[in-house]
């Protein structure tokens, strides 16, 4: 068994067929009939650009216009007049074919883009390398791998997939992708999910384990690999599959249904989302609305904060699809563990307990946090926005960024811009002095989340990143699940929503207890959903307090997950 | 020869969308010469990758030079497209 690292969920099973980039050897010939050189040089080119388009339009067509961004940008490098002129000159001044001139000058670029040290300029390599084999494989002969002609079947191998490679993908006959390279959020990986075929990236060294044609079975889920296993596994994996696949059509009948349980108690159902563009699958999996929007991503892998008109585009493109659902949006919750090198942060001695979140963002009210809350204002005028102030820990907080909305709406008013005049501002709640104050909150907050994530961290004082302690970190231990019931319970008496957006709001275990305590929503990446949906159907709140009063009466968090694994029947 | 200077509006600086898109307008005009000054070098602004290659960031301020039969009209273009942000 080989361990990758999970890149798209599902099991596959298939004969390998690996698919390996020809290492081209590029020699320095000479060559004196430089005019005919060119003319070569300038049909292999027009013949890359021409493939390079063909690609770019099926995968816009068959995936999505968003995936088929990189070969348009390779488009633009391939017509590029200096460019082609550059080897051009080195063809004629220097007398040597094509390929030579190709390999000397696309690398120049490619090295100087490494060397810039910024990330997207680190892709213009990439891309820069990518384009260089193209052209020289269509002047040497070399046929790129044919992937679109895979049989069905087949579980593609490799030591990492190109755009070009993967642009070819029939999800039809590829049953499954195992690279030796990549992560989660690599472009093939990306690719692989939204072609929903299972995938696991990062196997160390796989392809000196597995041959053509060698039985593979995959699991994306947990990121196990098998090569030609025991029929045992095989059969295994086998059932696993269909139950999987049995599993998502089932789901599929809870599209549409209302999210009340047996005795008739309604909660919110709504997705956490990181950019605009997740929404689609949200309303795929009909999300009832977005509970948490996280802020960062406009603000990370970039070298200048957005503008505000760039963040209220943002916000405004997440309302509209959203169509009058409820849309939370979190501002601005970096320090910590992420950094952004351009807002000039120190490095903290101890990141998660300093300047981070709401802290430093009204620390930085002028250029951080005012063009937020204005760009979230404005957009609040296209839908149903609510604000989120993150890691609160005192009322004072709450009442500074309440007052500084205020001061923003004026602004607007005077300048005549509309946004919605009732706008919710509520809080998350993930630290232990938030939840200990939670009856104080509740009077100034339009409504609570609880960040399960931060809150089991900082309650437990446990970094869930370091092995060692990690086993500490679990909502179900009773301490964190005092302060849930008492969040939930100082939101309901004050009347409040009271939603939850960390990982334990889909966590099965977790979900008959927060229906116990009272919980209105729940939110969760888009995908739980469904399964989310099928569970909270299934219970009666008021048969659930039994259940609740149980697991509250243990003093180990063994005891509890063993009680509610015994429960739900896992 | 004609030039002016101008700042960079949009968010990414001259990376490679909003390059490319600055490129096509630059190739518009046949009849003259586009060229920005950054930092004391010359780009050419008819290239993806010479303007990749200046490395210019929102904020930053180029120098425009243009030349040739059609360079009022290319330097007004050039101007007149920094400043709409570069479609982003």
């Amino acid at each position: 068994m080989y361990k990758g690292t999970s890149a798209s969920a599902g099991i596959g099973i298939g004969k390998a067929a690996i698919v390996e980039d020809v290492q081209l050897v590029i020699t320095k010939e000479t060559v004196s009939d430089t005019a005919s050189e060119i003319a070569r040089f300038k049909a292999a080119l027009e013949q890359s650009i021409e493939d390079t388009r063909m690609l770019a339009a099926d995968l816009a067509t068959r995936v999505g216009e968003k995936e088929a961004e990189i070969l348009n940008g390779h488009l633009m490098l391939l017509s590029d007049p200096m460019l082609t002129g550059e080897i051009e000159n080195s063809i004629t001044k220097d007398g040597v074919n094509s390929e030579y001139a190709i390999e000397q000058v696309c690398n120049t670029y490619a090295d100087m883009f490494a060397s810039m040290g910024d990330e997207l300029m680190q892709q213009r390599a990439t891309d820069m390398r990518d384009i260089k084999t193209r052209m020289q494989k269509v002047l040497m002969g070399v046929a790129s791998v044919d992937i679109a002609s895979l049989p069905a079947g087949t579980v593609l191998v490799a030591k990492d997939l190109t755009p070009s490679m993967t642009a070819g993908i029939n999800p039809a006959n590829v049953t499954g992708i195992v690279t030796e390279l990549g992560g989660r959020t690599s472009h093939s990986a990306i690719l692989a999910r939204a072609l929903e075929i299972p995938a696991v990236v990062a196997v160390n060294d796989f392809l000196s384990h597995v041959k053509n044609g060698d039985e593979i079975v995959l699991d994306g889920s947990d990121g196990c690999v098998y090569v030609n296993p025991e029929p045992a596994v095989k059969e295994e994996y086998g059932k696993k599959r269909d139950a999987f696949l049995q599993e998502k059509k089932d789901l599929e009948q809870y599209i549409g249904k209302p999210t009340v349980t047996k005795d008739g108690v309604h909660v919110e159902l709504v997705a956490n989302i990181g950019k605009p563009e997740d929404v689609d699958k949200v309303l795929q999996y009909d999300g009832e609305g977005i509970g948490l929007f996280r802020t960062e991503f406009l603000f990370m892998d970039r070298t200048a904060m957005p503008t505000e008109e760039e963040q209220f585009e943002a916000y405004k493109k997440v309302a509209v699809a959203m169509n009058g659902k409820p849309v939370i949006i979190r501002t601005l919750d970096i320090g910590g563990d992420k950094e952004i090198p351009y807002m000039g942060l120190e490095k903290d001695e101890n990141p998660f307990l300093g300047y981070r979140a709401i802290r430093f963002c009204l620390d930085r009210k002028e250029d951080v946090y005012k063009p937020q809350l204005r760009a979230l204002l404005r957009a609040s005028a296209y839908g149903n926005i609510k604000i989120m102030v993150p890691l609160v820990t005192c009322i004072d907080e709450l009442r500074e960024a309440k007052a500084l909305i205020e001061e923003i709406k004026k602004e607007l008013d005077e300048a005549g811009i509309a946004y919605k005049k009732d706008i919710q501002v509520g809080i998350m709640v993930e630290t232990a002095a938030a939840s200990l104050i939670a009856d104080i909150f509740a009077k100034e907050a339009d409504f609570f989340s609880i960040g399960t994530n931060d809150l089991t961290q900082y309650t437990m004082s446990v970094d869930r990143g370091n092995d060692k302690v990690s086993y500490l970190y679990s909502p179900l231990n009773p301490a964190v699940l005092r302060s849930i019931k008492h969040i939930i319970a100082c939101g309901r008496e004050a009347g409040i929503m009271v939603g939850m957006c960390g990982e334990a709001a889909s966590d099965p275990l977790m979900i008959p207890l927060l229906l116990a305590f009272g919980l209105n929503e729940f939110s969760m990446s888009a995908s739980a959903i469904l399964k989310s949906r099928k569970l909270i159907t299934g219970y009666s709140t008021k048969e659930l307090q039994a259940v609740a009063d149980k697991a509250m009466s243990f003093a180990t968090e063994k005891e509890v997950a063993q009680f509610m694994r015994e429960f739900v029947g896992q | 020869m004609v030039r002016a200077k101008v700042t960079i509006k949009n968010p990414t600086g001259l990376h490679l969308r909003p390059a490319g898109i600055l490129c096509k307008e630059a190739l518009k005009f046949d009849k003259a010469a586009i060229h920005f000054s950054f930092h004391g070098s010359e780009y050419n602004a008819k290239s993806v990758l010479s303007v990749l290659g200046a490395c210019v960031k929102s904020g930053d301020e180029i120098e425009f030079i243009c030349e040739g039969e059609e360079e009022e009209e290319a330097l007004d273009a050039m101007i007149k497209l920094v400043e709409a942000g570069l479609g982003e």
